[in-house]
């Protein structure tokens, strides 16, 4: 069969599906997720409907003044659900405590806390806000006759205001409810542990070791090892009775004494040991709280739960066109002809069908290679987060395009020009398994992933997708953490950024700010000892109108399992200058290796086109590794802005939506003295994907880093469009975790 | 030049008001986010569509088979057209059916086998029919369904069916004589219940109520014309 007559009728049936859903529009309308709600008169449905299966989570423990599960001050043995993000705002007696929690693994959380103190009065600070991490560990889980045991660190590294370790253990029962849904009765959780340090200031007693005491001039920063469970100890208790889904009481005696804020300084008026509470859920992700703390002091607590795994809005990917079946071969032999090749024009024809159908899926053709019974597509994923789904769309759109005869599709994804993976899908697979009962298995069980080959001589190219424009005009917000006059500042404005791509694997990119108001330039100045690399933030912000980046860069694929990139321009807000990466990266293997090499100078301050006088070479070897359950760890060695040399350590946990939180931490041969505050570099680090909260593929996500202190040791330069990020997604991990995307 | 500045601040905060961009990479992140607050809002606002009551005479000039599906849950009804027609392996023809919006559900031998884009799809069904193809037979059904966590949930079931007998039943001033099946679902901690309005004579499922999994529920789903 001739090409040309081939492709007409595969149009043809196109159109007529069209056709038959405009006469339904016309007459019915309505989808099922906008349709007007009729009301169905005929047909008598089931009577009295039992309780349908759930994989709705129950509800997760509620947390402490620490933002901890727990009761008030006192912590309690329960872990939240697996991935829980939790965050809240406690207060009482003059004291706030801002808490982030995130339960990494099933047994272990962790918590960033930056807390105000108010009335003081002790080392020069009237009101006094630190910012603490704690870890817990969860030993034992809790069977019929045993409780849950859980160890915890409280503000273990640093000055150390809040810290204090403990040993708890939580056992749940199940009591009648009161007002409580049918079927459901209440919960009471019964807590007892003992606690070290500021947990063991009440009541205790005995004790090995010395425990140094707090105080409050440190430079902090160091874990503090040498003190945990030293010192006194001392028992603390409580109950949590949940009458029903929404309510809670709660009791509790703290062996926590309050030392310096009640005996050396008067923040409050401690009176009794004993705190009470009534929380209530107000919403699905919120629980709000009402306390009555030491006897004298109201406290309130604000509680937001939510985990990556729960999004507000499920994902609703408009469905794809079923996979258009060949007519099968002994019926209709001519179909299956591959006289269809001997047309020196047959590849552009199929390039021009299936160009449509993948950008309509949001999907941009690079290349295509065709041959009798093989075919490459090369492609630029605009919409979705999970690969897996973009490659099953590019899949179904080359099954409706591709002759019956072409067998072979090799599916490969490109960032930037740069070929990330290929997954090679055999047609009558598509065709067979679509509706199989285990579509998704069965479907990985006969796709193969690999390394993309170099690109084909006779592939096609796209025809007018180069030299390719696109810009956006938007606005744009940045935020500046924790300075001890104002915890929280930010600037707001417009971003306008364009990017030119002349080429496969060329880039052209700007982007240049107006700030419309902002306060980040009142910050505090700088009195760092080392070269000023990070700590001139409030000089950089004395200007409205700036050039963000300016930069060309190049990647491409220099070998097998290779990767590359070269960048030169203005990098970022603070330097300009040359950077090269390779990164080694086999599609199947966990592990990666990467080395980057920097040479940038000190942009002027007012960030147009001006440098100073700093320049440095920077740059790091970076090892990978994906343990498996989207941990991914990295080691970077390397030198730093400030002519430092050391190493990054940093361990993230990526969600299958494309959530993503991390930690870092990073110690060069800057002392603790010169580093100042902190004594090493660390922070905390997340991603969310748009698409969590809209409900609607996207590749957008926002995301920030925190640093409990800005300063200048173990400082990397920010580069666009580092290598690792742009290929893990498109490798063997990334695609079979999120294979059940696939058919969708 | 504070003159000037105050223009450019003038300029950029009419150009947050209005964020824009163009070319072939997908809209900023910012411009999603501002479209979809668009949508949602513009979806809350928009009147409900006034659509004449339904009557056999204006279905009669419809061309081909069409499907009113009800999810329970929202109580949103639509309208759904034939989009493809298949077979595999397996037993039973499948039909996939898609609404205006393109959201679709698939049901083979008129047992729902997979939806799509109604959030928390059921990706996937393990299942017997009954013999001839048409309609659910007792034994194991195991649902695949998309869990929120982006990952497939796999949800086992034992299902029971029982012939509650002959039903006469109408549907928009058209009366169909059929067998009523129930299929009565154990598993995955709870109890799932279907109902199948059979017509073996014309070899289709004229009315049923059906679970699409945990995330979308029941679906009570009409053949309006035929």
């Amino acid at each position: 069969m001739h090409p040309r007559v081939f492709l007409q009728i595969r149009k043809q049936s196109v159109r007529f599906g069209a056709l038959r859903a405009g006469l339904a529009g016309a007459i019915l309308g309505g989808g099922l997720l906008v349709g007007a709600g009729l009301a169905q008169t005929g047909g008598e449905t089931a009577p009295a409907v039992p309780v349908e299966p759930t994989l709705t989570p129950l509800p997760p423990p509620s947390l402490n003044f620490y933002g901890n599960a727990g009761l008030m001050d006192m912590p309690s043995a329960e872990m939240l659900p697996d991935g829980q993000f939790s965050t809240g705002i406690a207060y009482f007696g003059g004291q706030t405590r801002y808490n982030l929690t995130f339960q990494a693994v099933p047994w272990m959380s962790a918590t960033f806390r930056y807390n105000a103190i108010q009335d003081w009065n002790l080392g020069g600070f009237s009101t006094y806000y630190d910012r603490s991490f704690d870890v817990r560990f969860r030993l034992f889980r809790e069977r019929r006759y045993f409780p849950e045991v859980t160890l915890g660190l409280q503000d273990f590294v640093g000055t150390g205001v809040y810290a204090g370790e403990y040993i708890v253990a939580t056992k749940t029962f199940a009591t009648p409810g009161w007002g409580a849904r049918a079927g459901q009765g209440g919960t009471l959780k019964l807590t007892g542990g003992l606690g070290w340090g500021r947990l063991g200031s009440h009541g205790g007693s005995g004790g090995g070791g010395d425990r140094p005491s707090f105080n409050p001039g440190d430079t902090g920063g160091e874990v503090s090892y040498d003190q945990w469970f030293r010192g006194p100890f001392a028992p603390f208790a409580g109950i949590e009775w949940r009458p029903n889904d929404r309510l809670g009481l709660k009791l509790e005696y703290s062996s926590d004494d309050y030392v310096t804020e009640t005996q050396i300084t008067s923040v409050f008026e401690k009176r009794s040991p004993f705190n009470f509470g009534v929380e209530y859920q107000a919403s699905e992700r919120t629980r709000i709280g009402a306390y009555y703390m030491y006897g004298s002091e109201l406290g309130v607590n604000l509680q937001v739960q939510l985990n990556p795994k729960q999004p507000p809005t499920l994902m609703r990917v408009p469905a794809p066109a079923p996979v258009a079946k060949r007519p099968s071969r002994s019926a209709n032999p001519e179909a299956w002809s591959t006289a269809w090749t001997q047309g020196r024009s047959a590849p552009l024809q199929l390039r021009d069908v299936l160009d449509p159908i993948l950008r309509a899926d949001g999907l941009v053709l690079e290349s295509l290679t065709v041959g009798a019974d093989a075919a490459e597509l090369r492609f630029r994923n605009l919409q979705y987060m999970s690969y897996a789904n973009a490659v099953g769309r590019a899949a179904r759109a080359m099954a409706r395009a591709m002759p019956a005869s072409v067998e072979t599709f090799r599916l490969v994804p490109l960032s930037g020009g740069m070929a990330l993976s290929a997954t090679t899908i055999r047609r009558s697979d598509l065709e067979a398994l679509e509706f199989d009962g285990d579509a998704t298995d069965a479907l990985l069980a006969v796709t193969a992933f690999s390394d993309a080959p170099p690109q084909a001589a006779a592939a096609v190219p796209a025809g007018d997708l180069y030299p390719n424009f696109s810009w956006a005009l938007t606005p744009y917000f940045s935020p500046s953490y924790f300075d001890p006059d104002r915890p929280f500042r930010i600037d707001v404005g417009a971003a306008l950024r364009g990017t030119w791509q002349p080429a496969p694997g060329w880039t052209i990119s700007g982007n240049i700010r107006q700030r419309i108001a902002g306060n980040v330039k009142d910050g505090r100045e700088s009195n760092s000892v080392l070269p000023h690399v990070r700590t001139d933030q409030v000089e950089y912000a004395q200007y409205d109108t700036t050039l963000n980046n300016l930069f060309v860069a190049k990647q491409w694929r220099p070998g097998r399992d290779l990767y590359a990139r070269a960048t030169a321009g203005y990098l970022e807000t603070m330097y300009g200058g040359l950077s090269g990466e390779l990164l080694w990266k086999p599609v199947s293997s966990p592990l990666a290796l990467g080395v980057e090499a920097n040479y940038v100078k000190k942009r002027d301050f007012d960030q147009l086109f001006g440098f100073q006088d700093y320049d440095v070479f920077t740059g790091h070897a970076t090892a990978y590794y994906e343990f498996g359950g989207g941990f991914l760890g990295q080691l970077a060695v390397g030198r730093y802005l400030a002519g430092d040399v050391g190493a990054t350590i940093s361990l993230d946990r990526f969600f299958e939506n494309g959530w993503s939180v991390g930690a870092f931490a990073t110690k060069t041969d800057v002392s603790s003295e010169d580093f100042g505050e902190g004594s090493f570099d660390k922070g905390i680090r997340f991603r969310i994907p748009v698409g969590w909260f809209l409900g609607k593929p996207s590749r957008q996500a926002f995301g920030t880093t925190i640093r409990p202190i800005q300063r200048d040791g173990g400082q990397m330069v920010h580069v666009p469009g580092r290598l690792y990020g742009q290929v893990r997604e498109a490798h063997r991990n990334a695609l079979t975790d999120q294979w059940a995307r696939v058919w969708e | 030049m504070i003159g000037k500045s105050r223009l450019a601040s003038g300029i950029a905060l009419l150009a947050l008001l209005t964020a824009c961009s163009g070319g072939v990479d997908a809209p900023a992140l910012q411009l999603q986010v501002i479209d979809a607050a668009r949508e949602a809002i513009s979806a809350r606002t928009a009147p409900k569509p006034e659509r004449p009551p339904l009557t056999r005479a204006v279905l009669d000039t419809l061309e081909g088979a069409f499907l009113e599906v009800t999810r329970e849950r929202e109580d949103l009804s639509a309208f759904l057209y034939v989009s493809g027609q298949t077979r595999d392996a397996a037993p039973g023809a499948i039909t996939i059916w898609r609404t205006e919006t393109n959201e679709t559900l698939a049901l083979r031998g008129g047992v729902l086998i997979a939806t799509r884009a109604l959030g928390g799809d059921l990706l996937s069904t393990e299942l017997r029919l009954a013999p001839g193809g048409l309609g659910p037979a007792s034994g194991a059904r195991v649902l695949h369904v998309r869990n929120a966590d982006n990952r497939q949930a796999v949800l086992p079931l034992a299902c029971e069916v029982s012939d509650l007998g002959s039903e006469t039943i109408e549907i928009i001033g058209a009366r169909h004589a059929t067998r009523h099946l129930r299929e009565t679902c154990e598993g995955a901690g709870g109890t799932v219940v279907n109902d199948y309005w059979v017509d073996a004579g014309q070899g289709l499922i004229w009315q049923s109520r059906q679970w699409a999994g945990p995330h979308i529920g029941y679906l009570r789903l009409r053949q309006i014309t035929n």
